[in-house]
């Protein structure tokens, strides 16, 4: 069934909304030198992801669309555990350290 | 009424959608990783809305409750112990980092059009709502169909290990060998 012009369709401007998230939580992770900024970056991705898994189940037909519902769930799920490592890696730097800025985490390199 | 309900759905949708845009670049922007946090808590909330208007309340009210509740609770928190907030206001991006921003941006104008132009319908009445019971009759499935029960076990695991990890990582640093033997001498003494 194709897409009706008198009836807008979100499902486009779902995806269009989820990729530009994706690509400021991209710049987020890239551009800034905070560690708090970047792993909230990588949030804001994992968070346009699932918009993304939403809208395409909306698209779909049958078991399929529930699909898109369940892997939310993961996501969400390994984002917390993310967050949860993250942090505690962030505060373990921090008191080595004594700074939250990721150019001074150069160790690996030396 | 159904013209009504057009109109209110489109509103919502792009005030939510727009929410989450000007959260997102507030966030990018924002000079106090702390002012960030709450940037991104209400990229969340907007991000909520938006699941709940995209038949998806559960996932909506997950949103909520592990993200903005939780995660960014747990963010705050540990901005809010380290004290570095301040730390934040120091750095401005410099030429190098601003190079970085050109990876997304040419990331967006490759992936954007192509989107836009995906020939994407929404089947109303053949989709499912992600509703509770549904979800859980899909997860937890066991009669030969394709079940997520034992991906759903793993992923318990998986958080245990998580903080049993955090945990680790955290207290090394905290209790230095003189501390530990003070430690262990006071839990003697009490004994």
């Amino acid at each position: 069934m194709p897409p009706t012009t008198d009836a807008f369709d979100p499902a486009v401007a779902v995806q269009v909304l989820a990729a530009l998230l994706f690509c400021l939580g991209a710049a987020v992770a890239l551009v800034r030198r905070n560690v708090f900024l970047i792993l909230m970056g990588i949030e804001l991705m994992l968070n346009a992801v699932n918009l993304s898994f939403i809208g395409f189940a909306r698209t779909l037909s049958g078991d399929a669309s529930l699909w898109g519902h369940i892997t939310p769930i993961f996501t969400i799920a390994i984002a917390a555990a993310e967050a949860c490592v993250g942090l505690a890696m962030v505060i373990c730097i921090t008191r080595r350290s004594d700074t939250v800025d990721s150019d001074h985490f150069a160790g690996m390199r030396e | 009424m159904n013209e009504l309900n057009h109109i209110v759905f489109h509103a919502c949708f792009w005030l939510m959608a727009a929410a989450s845009l000007l959260g997102a670049i507030g966030l990018l922007t924002t000079r106090h990783p702390l002012h960030g946090a709450l940037y991104l808590i209400g990229v969340m909330s907007a991000l909520a809305g938006l699941y709940l208007l995209l038949d998806s309340p559960f996932l909506g009210v997950l949103q909520i409750l592990v993200y903005a509740g939780a995660i960014m609770m747990l963010v705050v928190f540990v901005i809010m112990v380290l004290n570095r907030a301040k730390d934040g206001d120091a750095r401005r991006p410099d030429i190098l980092s601003l190079l970085g921003a050109l990876v997304p941006l040419a990331l967006a104008a490759v992936i954007v059009p192509q989107l836009a132009g995906l020939p994407l319908a929404t089947r109303a009445g053949e989709a499912y709502r992600g509703e509770v019971p549904a979800i859980a009759e899909h997860l937890f499935r066991t009669d030969g169909g394709q079940g997520y029960w034992l991906l759903f076990q793993l992923i318990g695991v998986l958080l245990l290990v998580a903080i049993v990890a955090a945990v680790l990582l955290a207290k090394r640093t905290l209790d230095t060998p003189a501390d530990d033997a003070a430690a262990k001498d006071d839990h003697a003494a009490h004994h």
